[in-house]
């Protein structure tokens, strides 16, 4: 240790001491919200407005994850928000790497023109109203497609997904197994998706966290509350205890209602949340690599 | 080449545009369909309504976890009853407005919208353009226990009647005047006994116990915790409007009172003007005023009310018990409005407070309006409308010997706001229940039972004469109102509360008052007395 430090210069030991200082001052910044919001949901809350909770739980309470869990739509809404989840990503992965891979071929005839057309979704869209009677006219309202294909392949992705296989499959390797006797098919599925996996990570986690939070088209296409997603049931737990100061006269339960709101709140965020959380260190390997790849353009 | 993508996409994206507004209007001009002629199906009196099920589509807002409306009890004994079957589609109550608004937009319309909070605006708009159907032969011919209210009641009738004549929206109301003065104002009794005061009659003896509550330690901790005063800057029952009333002339959240038929802008008038120099002066330089009351939330300020040691002096609410909880209740007493330094002593009456005027809704999709009417009609028989608002029989009420529901004790383990919620459409449904229901048909509950009380004890002897009623405008008023207003009130309180936090009322008033002028404050209160002496000049003539 002695010797380590030893073959720095002063100047060198204190800017290591300063900047894991900073450093460390800088990861409390950020994970204390998150272990606040941890002890919150343990909490009561008027500990918790008057400003007594900041290191650990105060008046232990589980009160607020008991209300949450006591309410069977929580286990609807898990069930399908994992199967959303599944069979959008599945569909978004799919058209994307579908729609990528032939636009990243040099071969491919009228390529600007369909990159052309896509480029403009992303500037204009149809707007609320034309999408919702497009969904109407299709009778996917209350259903699950409404979900799931509308958002199918994102152009942002597809350019992502496009540049990474543009940069990281030569032609070369395309020219050495056609003449091999290699298909277009063949050579997708055999060499091109092995060696996407890294993208095709980044694109599943990018799907199952769109999913996982979306919940606006949930509101706007379905009727049927046991199709209702986790986040639009979590939403309605919540705005259901929230108080409505316009009712005059159904105050009588304002204070238990808030109390139970403010018990909720945090403990809705953690119930929510863990399914990313747990999912997230397995696909953080290839995030980064995934990411970095794809935006650079070629 | 380039130029020629150019082209294309102008084109496709002129012929996207084109489309869109095509199919806008497709729907919109749709013809209203004739009803036809009904055969033997429909009972015109009676029921069933109708002899062989009809079904009929209707959206509706609900309580985020009341169950679907087909389940509830009410409407179960309702499609009994009648013959007619419901098919909801019920929406969570805070992504209605957004929802009916698509729907709307979109021309996919059901049959009716049911507790369908229409705004005036809407109302007016869609009567006009179609979308939703005039009501006033229907109810004519199908709607017998309409129309026994509006022959008790011409006022209801008056207020639901748009300008232009037609009804196109049903009423909803609780006629309980229990939100005359929502700004119930409380004092910490058991610190007033303790540094022998007694309970303050005029402003200056209010300070003075304030400024007692924050020197002397009340609580006896040794610290200086207490709270003198908190409340909430302009929200719904928390304000300290009330307490401008001791300068004879009562605020409110909309600065707006009325007195002998005449509209008065309160923030602009001397009155007002010396409650802030002296609520500045006298309360916010002494730190008699919780600062936070400027920011705070709902949440925040029920906590104060309930931390460890007792910290809160006097406060602002609805009632007494929410914000301290019942325990700490029997140490906190109302205080009756004020006595000014000049004699005042005033509390105001809230506005509004009329009949609901778009509890339902039949749209131009519906092919049986009459058997609609009808079915809704079984709502405003009172004791139907009772079980509509709260609940139905032998689940929240029973029948007394005289035939008056009674509450039944609420389940254990829920309050009963939200038990309610989960077994009746509530307040916001149609039906009317009037005054003279209250007491002969349906009681009210205990704690509106004591608040009345209380109202009746505290307040009513000070209250304005008069007020500002619930007015339905013309569609022109409503533009230049929702042109003018919204930023004129947001200038009003932020100005209100620099003044009483940073003072300076005497040299920036004359600004002030030109800027409010510049605002279109004058426009606003004409449009706001046209509408009342439209509205005087309407019931004179009933």
């Amino acid at each position: 240790m002695y010797q380590l430090l030893k073959r720095k210069s002063r100047g060198d030991v204190w800017f290591d001491i300063i900047n894991n200082i900073l450093l460390t001052l800088v990861m409390l910044l950020v994970l204390f919200p998150l272990y606040f919001v941890l002890i919150a949901s343990f909490s009561d809350p008027n500990y918790i407005y008057s400003g007594e909770v900041w290191l650990f739980p105060k008046g232990f309470t589980l009160d607020g994850y008991e209300r949450i869990f006591s309410d069977s739509s929580i286990w609807i809404g898990y069930v399908n928000s994992i199967l959303y989840a599944t069979l959008g990503t599945i569909i978004g992965v799919a058209v994307t790497v579908f729609a990528a891979y032939p636009l990243a071929r040099k071969n491919l005839v009228g390529k600007s023109v369909i990159m052309w057309f896509l480029m403009i979704t992303m500037f204009f869209s149809g707007g609320l109203i034309p999408t919702y009677l497009l969904i109407k006219d299709l009778h996917m309202l209350n259903t699950i497609w409404a979900l799931v294909i509308p958002g199918a392949g994102g152009v942002f992705n597809v350019i992502i997904v496009r540049t990474f296989f543009q940069s990281s499959i030569p032609d070369e390797m395309w020219e050495a197994a056609s003449i091999d006797g290699c298909s277009n098919t063949r050579f997708f599925w055999s060499i091109v998706l092995p060696l996407s996996k890294s993208i095709l990570a980044v694109m599943v986690l990018y799907h199952v966290v769109g999913f996982w939070n979306g919940f606006f088209d949930a509101l706007i296409y379905l009727n049927d509350e046991n199709k209702y997603p986790l986040q639009l049931v979590l939403r309605n737990i919540l705005v259901q205890n929230q108080v409505n100061s316009g009712m005059m006269i159904d105050v009588e339960s304002y204070a238990a209602k808030m109390r139970v709101t403010e018990l909720i709140k945090y403990g809705v965020i953690i119930v929510s949340s863990l399914p990313l959380l747990i999912l997230y260190p397995f696909l953080q390997k290839y995030f980064v690599k995934g990411v970095m790849i794809g935006s650079i353009k070629g | 080449m380039k130029s020629l993508f150019k082209k294309a996409g102008i084109l496709v994206l002129a012929g996207a545009f084109v489309l869109s507004g095509c199919s806008e209007n497709g729907n919109g001009s749709k013809k209203q369909e004739s009803s036809p002629v009904q055969n033997t199906n429909f009972n015109k009196t009676g029921l069933p309504i109708v002899n062989n099920t009809v079904t009929l589509r209707m959206v509706s807002p609900k309580a985020a976890l009341a169950p679907e409306f087909s389940e509830m009890e009410i409407f179960k004994r309702l499609e009994k009853e009648t013959n007619i079957k419901i098919k909801w589609e019920n929406i969570p109550d805070t992504d209605y407005a957004e929802k009916k608004n698509l729907l709307l937009a979109s021309g996919d319309l059901p049959d009716a919208f049911y507790a369908a909070g229409f705004t005036d605006y809407e109302l007016i708009n869609y009567g006009k353009d179609g979308t939703i159907i005039p009501l006033e032969d229907l109810i004519d011919q199908y709607a017998p226990n309409l129309k026994a209210l509006f022959e008790r009641r011409p006022d209801i009738k008056s207020s639901i009647t748009a300008p232009d004549g037609h009804i196109y929206g049903l009423p909803s109301w609780e006629d309980n005047n229990l939100g005359t003065n929502p700004f119930f104002h409380v004092i910490n009794k058991s610190w007033l006994d303790k540094l022998g005061l007694k309970v303050p009659q005029t402003l200056d003896e209010y300070t003075e116990a304030l400024l007692a509550f924050k020197t002397q330690d009340p609580n006896d901790n040794g610290k200086q915790d207490e709270i003198p005063l908190s409340f909430m800057h302009m929200q719904w029952c928390m304000d300290i409007a009330g307490i401008f009333g001791a300068f004879g002339l009562p605020d409110n959240l909309e600065h707006r009172v009325v007195r002998d038929g005449k509209v008065i802008f309160t923030a602009n008038q001397p009155e007002y003007k010396e409650a802030l120099k002296y609520f500045h002066e006298k309360w916010y330089k002494q730190g008699l005023i919780d600062p936070e009351s400027f920011t705070q939330d709902a949440a925040q300020y029920l906590a104060k009310g309930k931390t460890t040691d007792e910290t809160l002096g006097s406060y602002i609410w609805w009632e007494i018990d929410e914000v301290v909880g019942t325990e700490r209740s029997k140490d906190y007493v109302l205080l009756s409005p004020l006595k000014g330094p000049n004699g005042g002593q005033t509390i105001g009456r809230a506005n509004g407070g009329g009949p609901g005027r778009g509890a339902f809704v039949i749209t131009k999709e519906n092919k049986n309006p009459e058997i609609t009417m009808r079915w809704i009609d079984q709502q405003y028989e009172p004791y139907m409308a009772a079980q509509i608002h709260w609940g139905p029989l032998d689940v929240v009420f029973e029948k007394d010997e005289s035939g008056k529901l009674v509450n039944l004790p609420v389940p254990d383990g829920i309050s009963a706001g939200e038990f309610r919620q989960k077994v009746a459409p509530g307040s916001g449904g149609p039906g009317v229940i009037t005054f003279e229901d209250f007491g002969k048909i349906v009681d009210m509950e205990l704690r509106a039972q004591q608040r009345a009380k209380d109202l009746e004890q505290y307040y009513n002897p000070y209250m304005e004469k008069e007020n500002y009623p619930s007015i339905f405008f013309e569609p022109e008023e409503l533009d230049k109102i929702n042109k003018i207003e919204p930023e004129l009130i947001k200038y009003v309180n932020t100005q209100r509360a620099k003044f009483i936090v940073d003072g300076g009322v005497n040299e920036q008033w004359d600004n002030y008052v030109k800027t409010l002028e510049k605002m279109g404050l004058n426009d606003l209160m004409e449009i706001y007395q046209t509408g009342l002496d439209r509205y005087n000049e309407n019931l004179k003539n009933k």
